[in-house]
């Protein structure tokens, strides 16, 4: 994604408008709250597997060991909101360390397994450590405290405060795409003995990579937290990994901006999908077996070409 | 120490144990021939179930005959998603199948909720089968034995087809070196489409045979789905031998965790799968190197 | 081209006209327990119908589905209040669900009928006063079973419990009512929700020897829990008593499973309640089934709100929750139900029934025998017994 384009120029701050108004466009403020924190979670979760070319099948346990991590300083703890956020991103690296330098050394779908393998394994231990996590119940009654000044209690002020981490997210996130290591890893992604054989370890940035990609993940869990004002099980569920795999893929792994756009859409098209008949499921196979066949660059990339061809 | 009672809960193990046999044998078959995990194993499982339920209790036709003609039926489907849809990925990375399975699952199991609704249906186990059987140390239910001898007599037949039937040279020729198999004149996609109909037709079958005993509803098999893969995992994919082996291994750990440490029981499986997927990728007994 | 899409749906989803009152419920609409939810949103869709109109409004009712996740009941909750701004949002059984839904009632300060979770926390430490909390709670259940049969039926109990709030809760309550009346309680199994496999369970009871087996489940596990138990012949030993148990599990797996089993309930369609009998036979007319309570409740919720509309005169929130605070009603579902106002719990005379033999049922669904019944004071206890400190206005 490159912003050294002249045409280009006029996209940021029509962005910007966009995400600024965003709130009083969609159906309810804290829908668009949510998309903003799934974007989050995406551009990470596109770095590990739009960039280093790693299927990870077991996201959810970042995300949602985030969002208990966050969550249970705050209930528990009594900390502030952001050293509470810190605290989720923390737990998230801590445990993508351990598991990525178990996992790392698998490839294709030995390692997609193995994710998936321990974030069942999180699943389960969250869901039997009752007295701690509330268990299928999920942890009630998550707080907001006030960031200085600011009160959090109303659904938009969250809203600009998720904003604003949303921001420094995608700040983050190309600063890491167009950096060295941003190269690195889609070197390894193409060859990796070729990558290997230029004198990158393969294994430090695989790692790397994906411990970064858990600590976004980390951080859109801690959000998803103070948003709901509670802590669902589901976070750490298959389902939730699925969908962020579905949103990276159906938007274009290796864009990142299109993982963002699939995220909000998505989102959107969920909630309102529920609304009227429960059918998601249904349209969720279909755009997974849609990208999988033919729009396997991600949706807006090709709409991106299509358009560009005008 | 209640020795009577350790032996019925271990001996209860092993019907769970023959239950997870059953279910992976779809699963590895494919896996180990194609190199493709099969994510809509857990709706054919399920379609399995509610055919039976369709013919049994709808039509009214006998049990027996479900069993005969519902993995046919489930075979033919999946026959009809290769065809259609998988061979298509064959030739790019393994997880674009993964994935592509992974949402034909959910399409499949919702179009389901759509048609029979979202209850799930009740069904008992059939007339012929039901009751007990007075082993002394504990009463058998019937329907549980009949489980054992049908997974027996099936994880054999397989075992068998694929070691020592010409077919089954075919197939495992087909899957260790398919350009050579190719060249030689063995018509690999021809081959290819019959595995997976094979193990969707497995997969039917034991949706089938669980029916009587697991709740008919749109989203049973992916609630198994994650521990039949734990079995072929551990077990070694591609490795009929290994998935029975590790899905009596598995059925009794549960069991097993159950009367120990009921918190740990499904964590354990889970568990045990990381470390074999760390130190031993291939599992107990899977072929070497086929994904490291 | 995204932002377009957004607007075009957004424009096309209408916000409620000022002219109407407007009922949501929120329930488990797809999924095994889909049978709950489904009678609870036919019910108040009834309710709703039978009323005609209130204060010379149109009265609109809108439905989501939770799926019995908490974390979607939270979401549909904030939907609901804020999007679709409906006046009061009634059912949401699963008890996390309720919390999060109650929570989200103080937040938007609308009101919540709650009627299909048990948890006492509801009106205990995460009571407030948009809450009003009707038909049954985790306590009443297991008190009104625990109390009577432990005069009637046994002093040696086995427990299996399905793990989450309500399996929990209503352990905790079982065993103090059994501790009450001289019982022992001689093991317990926790067993994980929507378990097929009940077999492991019922081997660890038949080792306890039990006078009765009480299973602490619902839906689909209190089905294969009884099938497990009559397999592995555990029925033939002991008596078993249900904390819920429902027409359509029955009706599935067969009433012969059931024979003689026990449960408590707060109402039953052949109870003795003016209008019970027609709502029963309107409900059979229309849907082929008989009510269960969960749906009767349902309707006897938005019934009690529109007419506290009525009386307040106003779809104000607080002035409607005045209007229920201290209520006592008559209707087909209690006769009479008191709202008490230190905790918003709703009160009335608890029943006990026991599951037909096949060769004695009469009528279509008729499973049920009315054998005991137990007053409200013992079946919910005192008022505010779990500590609630009204917050809210």
């Amino acid at each position: 994604m490159k912003i050294d384009d002249k045409r280009s120029f006029w996209i940021l701050p029509l962005a910007a408008l966009f995400f600024l108004v965003l709130p009083f466009i969609t159906p309810y403020k804290a829908l668009a709250s949510q998309m903003l924190i799934f974007a989050i979670f995406a551009i990470g979760y596109d770095i590990l597997f739009g960039y280093t070319g790693l299927l990870s099948f077991g996201h959810a346990a970042y995300f949602g060991l985030g969002a208990y991590g966050a969550g249970l300083s705050l209930v528990h703890l009594s900390v502030p909101t952001l050293p509470a956020l810190l605290i989720g991103v923390i737990i998230s690296v801590l445990l993508a360390l351990v598991i990525g330098y178990l996992s790392i050394r698998r490839r294709g779908i030995y390692f997609a397994m193995v994710t998936m393998a321990f974030a069942q394994m999180i699943y389960f231990i969250v869901f039997k450590w009752r007295s701690l996590t509330g268990g299928r119940d999920g942890l009630q009654g998550v707080p907001r405290p006030n960031v200085g000044p600011i009160n959090l209690s109303s659904e938009l002020t969250l809203y600009y405060f998720i904003l604003f981490f949303f921001m420094i997210s995608v700040f983050l996130g190309i600063r890491i795409i167009h950096s060295p290591f941003g190269k690195a890893i889609e070197c390894l992604r193409e060859n990796e003995d070729r990558a290997r054989s230029v004198g990158f370890n393969p294994t430090r940035f695989k790692l790397m990579s994906f411990v970064i990609s858990a600590s976004f993940a980390g951080l859109a869990g801690g959000l998803y937290a103070l948003l709901q004002n509670f802590v669902p099980l589901h976070a750490l569920n298959l389902d939730t990994s699925g969908d962020i795999v579905l949103i990276t893929l159906v938007g274009g792994k290796g864009t990142l901006y299109g993982p963002i756009l699939a995220a909000m859409v998505i989102l959107f098209l969920k909630d309102l999908l529920t609304s009227y008949i429960n059918i998601w499921p249904l349209f969720l196979g279909l755009f997974f077996v849609i990208s999988v066949m033919t729009f396997r660059r991600g949706i807006f990339k090709e709409l991106k070409e299509k358009l560009l061809k005008f | 120490m209640d020795y009577n009672f350790i032996f019925a809960q271990l001996f209860n193990g092993l019907i769970l144990g023959s239950i997870y046999v059953l279910l992976s044998l779809g699963l590895t078959v494919i896996f180990g021939t194609l190199g493709v995990v099969n994510f809509t194993h857990g709706a054919l499982y399920m379609l399995g179930a509610y055919a039976t339920y369709t013919f049994v209790t709808l039509l009214n036709l006998h049990f027996i005959f479900a069993i005969l003609i519902c993995p046919i039926i489930i075979g033919l489907i999946g026959i009809f998603l290769e065809r259609l849809l998988i061979r298509k990925l064959y030739k790019l990375p393994h997880f674009y199948n993964l994935l592509l399975t992974f949402g034909i699952m959910f399409f499949i199991q919702d179009v389901i909720k759509i048609v029979y609704g979202p209850e799930g249906e009740p069904f008992n186990i059939p007339r012929f089968l039901d009751g007990s059987i007075n082993l002394g140390f504990m009463l058998l239910p019937q329907y549980r034995l009949f489980i054992i001898l049908i997974t027996g007599f099936l994880a054999l037949g397989v075992w068998l087809f694929i070691d020592k039937t010409k077919l089954g040279a075919i197939i495992r020729a087909g899957t260790d070196d398919s350009e050579m198999a190719d060249a030689l004149g063995i018509n690999i996609p021809r081959t290819f489409t019959l595995v997976f109909g094979m193990g969707a037709a497995l997969s039917g079958l034991a949706g089938v045979i669980a029916a009587p005993v697991q709740d008919v509803q749109p989203l049973m098999g992916m609630n198994f789905l994650v521990e039949a893969f734990v079995v072929v995992i551990i077990g070694g994919m591609g490795s009929i031998k290994g998935s029975i082996i590790s899905g009596l291994i598995v059925g009794e750990l549960i069991t097993i965790g159950i009367i120990f440490w009921p918190p740990l029981a499904t964590t354990l499986i889970y568990i045990f799968m990381a470390i074999v997927l760390i130190i031993r990728p291939r599992g107990l007994m899977g072929r070497a190197a086929f994904f490291e | 081209m995204v932002v377009l899409v957004v607007a075009v749906f957004c424009i096309a989803s209408l916000a409620k006209a000022a002219d109407t009152v407007k009922v949501g419920l929120i329930s488990v609409l797809s999924g095994p327990l889909a049978v709950i939810g489904n009678g609870e949103a036919w019910s108040a869709e009834m309710a709703v119908k039978d009323f005609g109109t209130v204060l010379g409004k149109k009265i609109e009712f809108v439905t989501r589905d939770h799926a019995y996740n908490p974390g979607l009941a939270n979401e549909k909750a904030k939907e609901l209040y804020e999007k679709e701004n409906v006046d009061v949002i009634v059912a949401c059984p699963n008890s996390a669900a309720a919390l999060a839904v109650a929570q989200q009632a103080l937040l938007h300060k609308k009101p919540f009928m709650s009627t299909s979770a048990g948890t006492t926390d509801l009106i205990g430490k995460n009571c407030n006063r948009y809450v009003i909390k009707m038909n049954y709670n985790d306590y009443m259940l297991a008190t009104t079973a625990g109390l009577w049969g432990a005069e009637h039926l046994g002093k040696r109990w086995y427990t299996i419990t399905t793990d989450y709030a309500f399996g929990h809760d209503l352990l905790k309550n079982f065993t103090a009512a059994l501790a009450k009346k001289g019982g022992t309680h001689v093991g317990n199994d926790m067993v994980a929700l929507q378990t097929a496999d009940y077999s492991p369970y019922i081997l660890n009871a038949l080792k306890a020897k039990p006078d009765v087996l009480v299973l602490l489940n619902v839906g689909s596990d209190t089905v294969n829990a009884m099938k497990a138990a009559v397999q592995y012949g555990l029925k033939k030993q002991c008596k078993i008593v249900h904390a819920q148990l429902f027409e359509p599990s029955i009706k599935g797996a067969g009433i012969e499973i059931f024979a003689d089993n026990y449960v408590a309930a707060p109402w039953h369609w052949k109870v003795d309640h003016p209008g019970a009998r027609e709502y029963a036979d309107k409900y059979l007319k229309l849907h082929n089934e008989r009510p269960h309570y969960m749906a009767a409740a349902a309707y006897s919720a938005t019934w009690q709100y529109l007419e506290a509309v009525k009386r307040a005169g106003t779809t104000n929130p607080e002035s409607v929750i005045k209007a229920l605070e201290g209520h006592t009603f008559r209707d087909m579902f209690n006769n009479p139900g008191y709202i008490r106002p230190e905790d918003h719990m709703t009160v009335a005379k608890a029943y006990l029934l026991r599951v037909k033999r096949p060769e004695n049922v009469k009528e279509k669904e008729d499973f049920f025998d009315i054998v005991g019944s137990v007053p409200p004071e013992e079946a919910y206890g005192p008022p505010n017994l779990f500590g609630c400190q009204m917050k809210g206005f």
